[in-house]
């Protein structure tokens, strides 16, 4: 039990905090400078000797969603719980009988920071010190004291407690969070994973300004719901995602998209719209796959071959394509608008070329948790900084002048400077 | 793009804001140098004058971009170099010494050299940056930023008095170790609680452009790590009365890693902030 004691006490202490901070600022600087989530071979190749080995070992190469980094993360908020937990009788009792003139007077050595001819009122009034008690201490001798932000003492205590609501959020987030991606042209029709949604993109437009900049990625969506029938439509744009059926929708990316006929013959016997970057596999005509590489609008080739597009317009389409046939390049080229693909009797032309747009759906149950956390967060940083408690004190002593003290937490030489200032400008320091 | 009468305007704002801080920080200098108290006051006028010149360039190409300039390196660079500005002529007005000047001016003058550095050309605004949060979350960057620069430029000022303790010159217009300590404490204290504000409003906006309020992107990582680097220098007052000279070393380390979040994370390291 002891031990228990020891290790737990060891965990909630300061020193155990900053280790883990420590470690968390490692742990971010490796996953910033190395590239997360690639394949194991380019760990191998990209870095020399056995460091792509041990970047692979560590879990460096995916930092923020390994076991060590989780378990560096609960440490942190075992400490900030187990800090918060301790300090909590001390902090209430000393808010409640932590600030009063008997205690203050009590433990004061007597030595003046201040002496004023008069009484000080005005100086506490310049110090800030909106209530002052008037009172006698023990010896009879007249005294006044004040006390101010009482609640600074809770600003440590209170930006540990948002810091773990915000992980706390963000971890449930983390497991509760579903996300789905769904991309298409105006017109199609696709599931929403396995919610029972349908998500119909009615519209996107591609906003271009006068220097054709992009102002603005806007799609018109349908959300169904196929179990109850029920649809609601609405708009979705950068930075202002649609909020429908307690999902968000969000306008994510875009690309270009075309339709893809595939004749036999005289005879078309297949039809699709293809988004570059995905593949079609040809009917019957069993191997044969195309795999729409990407679309130049306005299609041309720098110096040394490789395409570009001069502008945004579609000036001079081009489609840029592999045949695939039993898994080994047949072909690749880029093939301009009207053109076709012949293979045997077989032959494939692009048409149509429009934009799709990729609308990412997301629900995540605790993302206010994590909004709670940072307003507390701020608060408390606020609170901790600028509501530093402040006391201030004065005793009238026998020759009718008043020594006046006073303690600030965080700021003793500044405070004390403040007053001496402030005792002058009052007009009644003693001479 | 932009009326070229208020682009040249804004360029002549520029050029006149960097030569008045240059001025400042010669007058501060020899001001330090010479004892001439006069100096002194003509220092912090120019510095007042290049912030005023300084606020009048950022909002010609506020008026010539019909946008907030905040969204590229040269229009963040400035924006970080008139934040110092501010803090240091916020200080400077609180805190009431003159020596100060000597020592944030080269900062400034470093960071708004930096910016006459990076093109100077008004871009349109891609669609993830045309948010009212892009005001609130690169505007708080700038306090926090120049918060953090005061800290750096006391903190430097406090390890030299260490090694000046004889120098009647720094007796006189150095104030007490204990004083420069404070208030470099109180400049971290802003630019933290900032730099809190910072990363919250980011992650809203984050939220609202790409569906997730963190994402790991290196430059919110950065962020989080400078965040890390204060929150260990607050904590290491408190308990383990790290006052003096290990903090005023612990200060100036975290402003380091302020600039690399700024401008290394950019330059060095890919991600969605890149644009920045």
């Amino acid at each position: 039990m002891r031990k228990v004691r020891r290790a737990a006490r060891a965990l909630f202490s300061m020193r155990a905090a900053l280790a883990i901070l420590l470690l968390l600022i490692l742990a971010c600087v490796a996953g910033s400078v190395i590239p997360q989530g690639e394949i194991a071979a380019y760990y191998e190749s990209a870095y020399p000797g056995r460091a792509g080995w041990l970047i692979l070992l560590l879990g460096l190469d995916d930092v923020f969603h390994c076991a060590w980094f989780a378990i560096l993360t609960a440490f942190l908020c075992a400490n900030l719980l187990g800090c918060n937990l301790l300090r909590f009788p001390a902090l209430i009792r000393r808010t409640r009988t932590g600030f009063t003139p008997e205690r203050c007077l009590s433990r004061w050595d007597g030595e003046a920071q201040v002496e004023t001819a008069g009484a000080p009122d005005a100086l506490f009034r310049r110090m800030g010190f909106g209530r002052v008690r008037a009172l006698r201490d023990g010896e009879g001798r007249e005294c006044r004291y004040a006390v101010r932000n009482r609640i600074g003492a809770w600003g440590a205590w209170l930006t540990h407690l948002g810091m773990l609501i915000v992980i706390l959020g963000f971890a449930l987030g983390q497991m509760f969070a579903v996300s789905y991606s769904v991309y298409g042209v105006p017109g199609q029709t696709k599931a929403v994973g396995d919610t029972g949604y349908e998500l119909t993109i009615d519209d996107f437009e591609v906003g271009l300004r006068d220097d054709e900049t992009v102002e603005q990625y806007t799609a018109r969506l349908t959300l169904t719901d196929t179990r109850s029938g029920n649809r609601t439509s609405g708009e979705a744009s950068v930075n202002h995602p649609l909020k429908r059926f307690g999902m968000k929708l969000y306008q994510n990316s875009t690309g270009w998209a075309a339709d893809v006929r595939v004749w036999r013959g005289e005879e078309l016997t297949q039809q699709a719209v293809l988004c570059a970057g995905e593949q079609l596999a040809v009917e019957d005509m069993e191997g044969l796959v195309l795999a729409f590489n990407a679309f130049y609008p306005d299609y041309a080739t720098d110096a040394s071959g490789a395409p570009y597009t001069a502008s945004s317009r579609l000036n001079n389409p081009a489609y840029l394509y592999t045949l695939y046939y039993q898994g080994r390049v047949l072909g690749m080229n880029a093939l301009p608008a009207g053109e076709r693909i012949t293979v045997e009797d077989c032959s494939i032309a692009f048409d149509a070329p429009r934009s799709y747009t990729l609308i990412q759906i997301k629900r995540d149950p605790f993302t206010w948790l994590a909004g709670v956390g940072g307003g507390v967060l701020l608060l408390a940083l606020f609170v901790a900084f600028y509501l530093r408690t402040e006391e201030l004190w004065a005793v009238r002593r026998e020759d009718g002048s008043w020594a006046v003290a006073g303690r600030s937490a965080k700021g003793g030489a500044l405070f004390q400077e403040k007053l001496k200032r402030l005792a002058k400008q009052t007009g009644r320091p003693k001479e | 793009m932009g009326n070229p009468m208020l682009v040249r305007a804004e360029s002549a704002l520029f050029y006149a804001t960097m030569a008045l801080y240059l001025a400042s920080m010669a007058l501060y200098f020899t001001f330090f140098a010479l004892k001439r108290e006069r100096l002194g006051k003509l220092a912090g006028w120019a510095l007042l004058a290049g912030f005023a010149a300084h606020t009048g360039a950022l909002a010609v190409r506020g008026v010539c971009a019909g946008r907030l300039p905040l969204s590229n390196q040269y229009e963040f660079a400035t924006s970080f170099a008139w934040g110092i500005s501010l803090c240091a002529l916020i200080f400077l007005w609180c805190f009431r010494f003159r020596a100060l000047g000597a020592f944030i001016t080269p900062v400034i003058f470093l960071v708004i050299g930096y910016a006459a550095l990076q093109s100077r050309e008004i871009r349109s605004l891609m669609p993830a940056l045309q948010s009212n949060w892009l005001a609130v979350h690169v505007s708080t960057a700038i306090i926090a930023y120049g918060a953090f620069g005061v800290s750096f430029a006391v903190s430097a000022m406090y390890l030299l008095r260490e090694r000046m303790e004889g120098s009647a010159i720094w007796r006189e217009y150095v104030p007490e170790r204990e004083k420069l300590d404070l208030i470099s404490y109180r400049a971290v204290a802003l630019g933290f609680l900032f730099l809190t504000f910072v990363i919250i409003t980011g992650a809203i906006w984050a939220e609202s452009a790409w569906g997730s309020y963190w994402s790991w992107d290196p430059k919110e990582t950065w962020a989080l790590i400078t965040w890390f680097i204060y929150a260990i220098y607050l904590h290491l007052r408190v308990s383990r009365g790290w006052h003096g000279r290990a903090a005023a070393i612990f200060a100036a380390v975290g402003f380091v890693c302020v600039i690399f979040t700024y401008i290394g994370v950019n330059t060095l390291i890919p991600g969605i902030h890149s644009y920045a």
